[in-house]
């Protein structure tokens, strides 16, 4: 396939996005923006199969929606402010429970509700809740004021023909165009259908997580839940961390495990330290929303070609975190490419491909510190060291917020990982950390002789 | 509006969100409501503008780390949201597009500016015109006064002008 480096979107180009997600959406707007600012104007179509009104899975693209606090002082800055009806929560703390007890963790740096916890379509089966706005669906109509039109089609193949993609719907030719955009995340069947082009694209690696919506009630999730989102790390067999995240009605439990299955959600209710939590009398319903959801865990091979490019899930993405962050990343860095320097798969590899090696390279670091959490979370006595040092910083956040913030950083997605480990090797605080932990085993050793 | 889904901080009627002086590099995104930059004068405050829903303030500390140059309070209830410095100027250095916009509402504001300067220009230039008009003629103490006044109701008449300016573009510019 020939390379056409230099030839970026002209006046009136065609752009085709197959996917109407974030990364779909980013990708439109933002495209559209910068033509417009070159005094250009595009040709934008994005395919999606959904209309993100729908209850439960029919209009949800499945995850555990919590936008980060970066991505919400990014999007201010874009002009895209968040509206309450998009925002079921808004966060100020997590609080962490484990087996040395519980902890709120609130950041250092900025005192106020800054992360979302959203729905990424019309809200779970069987919801009553009025008012919900989908995520997704917001983004879409942002999308379409910037110029771009959605068309509910599924798109099921494409063709190279001649120099450019052409795509089609059950046998029916759909439209050609200058630049295709693969923005439909990490389903297997569009993954096949991409790499059946034979561009060398290899859709990335992924788990399977679990995400449960349990209706509480608004008043109850008020009082128990409020402006935090709870962390388990409570070494229930085969559960790696349960995240639970308030959402007006309804809690989502974010379950990350091996082969995690809807018992999952059962044994974690059952918990005592979650019974604690639920309403008194509390049954866990026959039946609920619910859904497993794939992960990026590795990234794509080649998410480039001539006239094609793959953005957010299809691409890379942040590990475990800010999923919709890393869509963010990807669709800006790819619509910046298209536009400023060209759609070859050369001007890809040059300005594009950076954007993705810095999220797999970072993902490198997340990978270690997530090991050294597990470690840490597994040696009962380094535990109850860190933990008493969160629990001292957490009572002065103003003097020293070192550990607290790099355990924020880590469970928010707001820094980059490689931030996070360059801060973690920090010496003083490992010497800190250290002193804690030999005077928590010299404190069990003179308590067991009394 | 439910109170669960507001991003940022809620500020009350006239509660100060930045204050004159302080040394901070925090920026801020207004969510909802009006809040307005007002300079002391003494006793007297002097708004410079007044911020809507979607405006930014607090982007020149941001990128010369000097205290803050005026004070910013909330109109009504106003929710706002701040930006923090340090992750900012990271992301900026990764993707420079994101300054784009707080460097197009410097643009606009240097350009209100600048219309405000010129009118100001303006009035001076006739206030002096008329003063040396005053002075070349050679008239008696009687007329000089009569002239005066008239002098002075031209000043209040420019002043009034002025303020009625003022009163425009704090309402209609969207800084």
């Amino acid at each position: 396939m020939k390379s056409a480096k230099n030839s970026s979107l002209k006046n009136g180009a065609r752009v085709a996005i197959i996917g109407g997600g974030p990364a779909g959406s980013f990708f439109g707007i933002f495209a559209s923006k910068l033509a417009k600012d070159l005094g250009r104007r595009l040709d934008i179509t994005i395919y999606e199969r959904k209309t993100f009104v729908n209850q439960g899975a029919a209009g949800c693209n499945m995850c555990a929606g919590v936008v980060s606090e970066s991505l919400v002082q990014l999007l201010a800055l874009e002009g895209i402010n968040l509206p309450s009806s998009v925002v079921q929560s808004s966060i100020e703390s997590y609080y962490f429970h484990t087996q040395n007890g519980n902890v709120q963790i609130k950041s250092s740096r900025l005192q106020q509700r800054g992360i979302a916890t959203i729905y990424r379509g019309g809200g779970p089966k069987g919801s009553i809740e009025k008012g919900i706005q989908s995520f997704d669906d917001f983004l879409l109509h942002k999308a379409v004021e910037c110029g771009a039109k959605v068309e509910h089609v599924i798109v099921d193949e494409i063709r190279m023909e001649g120099d450019k993609p052409v795509l089609y719907s059950r046998g029916k030719m759909l439209q050609d165009c200058d630049l295709l955009v693969g923005a439909s995340g990490v389903k297997a069947s569009t993954g096949e259908m991409y790499e059946k082009l034979g561009t060398g694209y290899k859709a990335p690696s992924t788990i399977k997580a679990m995400q449960s919506e349990i209706e509480l009630g608004n008043n109850w999730i008020s009082s128990q839940f409020a402006h935090s989102i709870h962390i388990f790390l409570l070494h229930i067999p085969g559960i790696k961390f349960v995240s639970i995240i308030p959402k007006g009605d309804f809690i989502t439990i974010s379950i990350l495990g091996k082969e995690p299955d809807a018992g999952y959600t059962k044994v974690f209710l059952n918990h005592p330290e979650m019974r604690k939590m639920l309403p008194p009398g509390f049954k866990i319903p026959e039946k609920f929303c619910h859904c497993f959801p794939k992960i990026n865990v590795g990234a794509a091979r080649k998410p480039f070609a001539h006239r094609l490019v793959f953005v957010g899930d299809a691409s890379s993405a942040r590990l475990y975190k800010d999923g919709i962050g890393s869509s963010y990343i990807t669709s800006k860095a790819a619509a910046h490419t298209a536009l400023l320097y060209g759609i070859g798969e050369e001007d890809f590899k040059e300005h594009y491909l950076p954007a993705c090696e810095t999220l797999n390279r970072d993902n490198l670091f997340g990978q270690f510190l997530f090991h050294v959490n597990d470690l840490i979370s597994t040696i009962s006595l380094l535990s109850r060291g860190y933990f008493k040092i969160i629990q001292q910083e957490q009572k002065n956040l103003q003097k020293d917020a070192h550990y607290s913030d790099i355990l924020w950083d880590m469970f928010t997605g707001s820094r980059f990982y490689k931030n996070i480990f360059i801060r973690a090797l920090s010496p003083w605080p490992i010497i800190r950390s250290l002193l804690a932990s030999s005077t928590s085993y010299l404190r069990k050793v003179f308590f067991s002789h009394q | 509006m439910p109170e669960e889904g507001l991003l940022g901080r809620i500020y009350k009627d006239d509660e100060i969100i930045v204050k004159e002086g302080m040394q901070s590099r925090t920026m801020y995104v207004v969510q909802s409501g009006k809040v307005k930059i007002v300079k002391s004068d003494g006793d007297k405050e002097i708004i410079l503008a007044v911020l809507n829903e979607g405006d930014i303030f607090g982007e020149m500390s941001l990128f010369d780390a000097s205290p803050r140059s005026a004070t910013v309070k909330a109109i009504g209830e106003a929710r706002v949201l701040a930006i923090e410095h340090e992750c900012l100027l990271k992301r900026i250095t990764m993707d420079p597009t994101l300054a784009f916009r707080i460097i197009k509402q410097m643009s606009q504001r240097i350009r209100n500016l600048n219309s405000k300067l010129s009118t100001a220009m303006k009035t001076i230039t006739q206030v002096n015109n008329k003063l040396l008009q005053l002075n070349s003629e050679n008239v008696t103490f009687r007329d000089r006064e009569t002239k005066s006044s008239h002098v002075i109701d031209n000043i209040a008449q420019i002043q009034k002008e002025l303020h009625k300016c003022n009163e425009l573009f704090i309402q209609n510019e969207s800084l």
